[in-house]
Formats: C-alpha cells, structure tokens, sequence
C-alpha cells in the first residue's frame, strides 16, 4: 500500500521547474536549460542557452514518456521520466534519414561558471579542415548566467553560446531546437585552441588570438555587389495577394530598406526587430521597409501561413512579400540587380532615386555585444543621410 | 612505410558490452520507422531525372503538363501558371508527388516520390563489440577533392579526410572521404567498403559506415553501424562503385545485412 502511494506521488510529481539538459554529441556534452511552466491544462517549455531562449511548440506527456516539440524544425526530444531524471534522444528529420542524438536532463540548474579575463574578449579564430581554412570571430563575455560568447562569420553570427569555463579551458553551446553548435577549447599560451563541434559528429579545429583590429573577416558592405545605373527593381505578392512593386506610388522619393529574410532562418528573426524599431523611427520621415521573404518551398499554400506567424510573431508592421523560395542561387535569380548574394538576411538600403546605395550581407545579432550596436548605429546613419538627400 | 608506421597507431578494439547500446538501438528504430514512412525515402522514390537547360516534362504520371529546367544554377518548375523555382536539398509538393532537387548546378537530378513501398524493416547482423575500434585518424599529406557517390545516390566533391588503420584480418588501412552537407555547417567522414561478407550477406556494392569523433582527439570506427546505400531499398538510386582499396579481407559480421530476395 505505501508502495502504491510512493509511485503515484512520484508519477504525479509536476513536470515544471528548470532542467539541466544535455545533447551528448560525440565530442563532448553540449549543455542547455530546460525550462517547464505549468499552465491550465498544459505544460509549456523553453530551452535556454543561458539569458537566450526558445519556446517549445508543445509538450506532450504520455504515462513516463516525455515529448519535447520543436514544431518549426520538425524536431523532438522524447524522454523516459525516472522522478527527477529524463532520459531519451532529440531527434529531427532530413531528406537523408533521421538525426537521433542522446539526451538527458536533471532536475536542478547549472552552475553558474565565469571565465577569467585570460578567456574572455575578441578573438580573431581560423578554421581549419582538410588544409582550408576560413576566418571566424569569437567575442566571449561573463553575464549573470556564467559564461557567454558569439561566433561570427562573414555573413553574420551563429547565435547565442553559453556554457562554463574553467581555468584555461571552456565549452560553449548554442542548441535552438534546429542548430547544435559546440565550442570547445583551451588556452595555451597566447593561442586559443579547440574544436567546433555541429551536429553530433563534425568536428573543425580552430586556432584563435587576440583581435589585434586589423580586419578579419570580410566587411559585410563588401560582400554582395549591385547595379546601380538604374533603380532596383522588385515585384511579388504581399500575403494578401496583391502586387507590389517597387514603382508603386507610395515608395516614389521615399528612401527603402529591402530585408530579404526568411522564416526558417534564426538570424533574420533576431534582425527583424532591429527592422521594425527603424521603421517606426523614420517612416515619417520617408523610410519604406519591405521585407522580401524566401521559403522552404516557394509553395503559396505552405509559406504564407509561415510568413504571417513570423509577422504576428513579431509585430512587424511594414509588407512583407512571397519573394521565392530560400536556395541562395533561386532567391539570387530573382534579384538580378544583385551580384554575389550569399547571406539570409542581406538589407538593401535604396535611396531616394529607388538606386541601391548600400548592401549589408548578414546581421550580427544582439549575442555580438558591441558588434550588434555598431550594426545598429550604421544603419541609422546609412537611412539618415539618405533621408537627408533630396527627393529627385 | 607509412603503412607500417601506421599500424603503430591503429585503431583499438574497444572493451564493449556484448549487447547493443540503448542508442545503437533507437538509431536503428529511427532509421526503420523513417524508411516506411518517410515522405523522401528511398523506397517511395518513384523516379528520377536529369535536369539540364532543356525543358523536358515531367514523369511520375500525377504532374502532366509541367516541366523543369535550369537556367543559370537555378531550376524551374513551368506548367500552367507562372514559373517556380525550386530549391535545392529541400522536399516540394508537385502536382500530387513529393520532389526533391538534388545535386550541384550542372548535375542536377530531380526525385518524385509517391508513397513508401511496403518492405521488411532493415536486417542487421548481431551487434558484436569486437568489432568497434578506437584510434587517430591520420590526415592525408594532400588532401585532394575527388567526386563520389554518397550512400544517398548523390554525386558530392568529397575532400581525401586520410585513413584509419585497425587490427582486422591482419592490419587494414582504410581511405576515409569528408563528404559536404550542402546545407549546413554539418559534414561526415564516411568508409565505403567492401568485406568478406560483400555479396555473401551484406549488399553486393559494399557499404559506408561513418567515423565518429571522441571528446580526446580520436576516432570511433564502429562496424555495427554499417549501413547500405539507398541503392540497396530501390533501384532507382545509383549505386556508388566501391572505394579503390578499402577492402578487407576478413567478412564484417556486424551492421546492416542484405538478403536479396527483399
């Protein structure tokens, strides 16, 4: 009888409160909170890669089995609860079979582990696998939640990284539900060196040193080239079906800011508000946004609703339009004005002449620090002074 | 000579528990439950096409009319209305098919799927812990890109990643390829190879089996996750032909088996 009544307490025990959470990746255990609030009739998650959040789609809980859903990614996690145990594998779908990868979580929060100011800073990073090698930018900090970092590439960064450091030695993960990064290293001597880990087993080294503020990365104005003789031209269909174009009477004389974006991709939802805090700053000044959306599947039925979400979503309040679909070289041909494009998101700053201006390949989120600030502050300035230019 | 310094370094035969690891397990769960449901499977390919600059229809019986094309890198999708573009490495609806382009510019393939055909799940030898080795990966003095087959029937520049060595019949070396993701930072370092039990009970074109990358700098080469190629669940995807040299001569008793009756 008391057994009884153990095991119903112990089965009734309430799945909310925080979880230390691991993906166990071949090379290491990428580290990740997990969050469950408790609502009226259902519980409701977030997995947290320190302060930065993602909400779950749903939870679902059947006898000691646990699903995690990750609806935007067509990814779960299901887990065998054991009181205050899961147990289980994160698992998602691709056109080559399914990624399984261990998972596990306990009951409880992460320690909270700062790294020295030997760790923390700009370093300019070098990858290298099989002999080639590409330039990275790690900026690493200390926040309330431990230690925290960003990695930036040509075309933008990855995301937010927490983790834990200690003495010499780090780990950091960024885990979205989609994306599973991990970055492993140790100082020796004045060189950082370490492996970054994607998916449970790919592996690149890295060296890293100091930012000596020589550039080393491509600027992101240079990346992606555009014709300028003539005014760019743009015409697709808004969500409601109408279209718009870019010799509509209401972007004449008005400087525009072209966002091509996509819904799948995590840096454009963290440029979007960016976007929307500039246009309810200038619109009534003569600034137009738009933003040009390239899908999955460049199927109306499907990407509209996707599009609508991430409008809702984030209170965006200019048009957004059905460009295509999201293969670089697809979303690149309808834009033929554009040479080199390579980054969702790019902006396209037009002036007043509706003739491109400038070019902005990529975004550096809010986990770039002072990176995401000087983006900020130089699209500012770009609309400014073409605001200031007189309408032809 | 370098082979026999190599074989100073060779993989280890891991101490394993007899019995399948839980994640070996779910794995192949995954894997059986993916191959008969999936929309993009392998066995509810129903057919394939090269797409090239000329418009050629296509087949598949459910999507009359419409056709495809690549003009620059980019293939299109003409029919009644206005032209599609479709994009690469990501499933589309078609007419009342599943579509899926797949293939760098100049080699593209275009799949139609309808739904799985009914099959046995995969069949699997029994797990054996002898059979999963540990060791360094020694990177090749020149790493050259060379273009393969994938296990997915897809033609890739793979990078020459080196070789593992192992204590398996006497040494063996065996050639490993980094084979891309197209679409994303995510890569593999794949073996195909051929064993003694090649045609006498694994697939006859040999299989691929991936290493797998230890927290302390070495490598897991663990021969029960051997796989076939998708060639082995339907006829309509190529099959890769067998990495020069990577053949061992003592049978793989361990990882996915093939009865061709199936």
């Amino acid at each position: 009888m008391i057994g009884a009544l153990l095991a119903i307490a112990v089965t009734a025990a309430p799945l909310s409160g925080s979880w230390r959470a691991v993906l166990d990746l071949a090379g290491g255990e990428l580290r990740f909170t997990l969050n469950v609030t408790a609502g009226t009739d259902a519980y409701a998650g977030r997995i947290c890669n320190g302060r930065v959040c993602t909400a779950l789609s749903g939870i679902r809980i059947r006898g000691d089995s646990v699903a995690l859903e990750m609806a935007d990614y067509a990814a779960t996690i299901i887990g065998i609860r054991r009181g205050d145990s899961l147990v289980g594998v994160y698992h998602n779908v691709g056109n080559r079979g399914p990624r399984t990868i261990p998972f596990r979580a306990a009951r409880g929060r992460w320690p909270v582990q700062r790294a020295t100011a030997a760790l923390t800073g700009s370093w300019d990073a070098t990858y290298v696998t099989d002999g080639r090698s590409s330039a990275r930018v790690f900026m690493f900090a200390n926040d309330a939640t431990g230690f925290t970092g960003a990695v930036v590439s040509n075309t933008g960064d990855y995301g937010h990284f927490w983790g834990r450091a200690a003495a010499d030695s780090f780990a950091l993960g960024h885990f979205d539900g989609s994306f599973i990064y991990l970055l492993t290293g140790r100082l020796d001597g004045d060189t950082l060196r370490g492996v970054f880990h994607a998916g449970l087993r790919t592996e690149t080294p890295f060296t890293a040193v100091r930012t000596t503020g020589r550039p080393h990365l491509r600027n992101p104005t240079d990346m992606t080239a555009a014709d300028t003789s003539t005014p760019f031209r743009f015409s697709f269909r808004d969500l409601s079906g109408q279209l718009v174009s870019n010799s509509d009477a209401r972007f004449r004389g008005k400087v525009v800011l072209l966002d091509i974006f996509g819904t799948w991709c995590p840096t454009c939802h963290e440029a979007a508000p960016v976007l929307v805090d500039l246009y309810r700053r200038y619109h009534g000044r003569g600034l137009e946004v738009v933003g040009l959306a390239y899908e999955v599947t460049g199927d109306t039925a499907v990407d509209a609703p996707l599009v609508r979400r991430f409008r809702d979503g984030l209170g965006v309040p200019y048009p957004l339009l059905l460009a295509g679909t999201s293969d670089v070289q697809a979303a690149a041909a309808t834009l033929p004005q554009l040479h080199g494009f390579t980054a969702f998101p790019t902006s396209v700053f037009l002036g007043r002449d509706g003739r491109v201006r400038l070019v902005y390949a990529g975004s550096l989120g809010p986990a770039t620090g002072v990176k995401h600030g000087q983006q900020v502050a130089q699209f500012r300035a770009e609309i400014e002074r073409l605001l200031a230019e007189p309408a032809p | 000579m370098r082979l026999t310094l190599g074989a100073v370094l060779a993989l280890a035969a891991a101490p394993c528990a007899a019995q399948a690891p839980a994640n070996l397990t779910t794995e192949r769960s995954a894997f059986a439950d993916w191959l008969a449901h999936a929309p993009v499977s392998p066995r509810a390919a129903v057919g394939v096409m090269l797409v090239g600059p000329q418009r050629a229809p296509i087949d598949g019986g459910t999507t009359a009319g419409q056709r495809v094309v690549e003009r620059g890198s980019v293939v299109w999708l003409e029919g009644d209305g206005p032209s599609r573009a479709l994009p690469r490495d990501r499933p589309v609806r078609v007419g009342s098919r599943m579509a899926l382009v797949s293939g760098p510019p100049g080699r593209t393939r275009l799949w139609l799927f309808g739904s799985p055909a009914p099959a046995p799940p995969p069949d699997y030898y029994p797990y054996d812990p002898a059979l999963v080795f540990s060791g360094p990966l020694m990177p090749a003095a020149a790493p050259a890109t060379e273009r393969v087959l994938t296990a997915e029937g897809e033609e890739v520049d793979a990078t020459d990643a080196g070789r593992v060595m192992m204590g398996l019949g006497g040494t063996t070396s065996l050639r490993v390829l980094r084979i891309p993701d197209p679409a994303g930072e995510e890569s593999s370092l794949e073996i195909y190879f051929r064993d003694g039990t090649t045609g006498a009970g694994s697939y006859p074109a040999g299989r691929f089996v991936a290493l797998e990358p230890l927290a302390d700098g070495r490598y897991r080469l663990d021969f029960n996750r051997a796989r076939n190629p998708f060639c082995a669940y339907n006829a309509n995807y190529p099959c890769p032909a067998p990495w020069r040299g990577n053949t061992i001569a003592a049978p793989v008793r361990a990882g996915e088996r093939y009865a061709s009756h199936r």
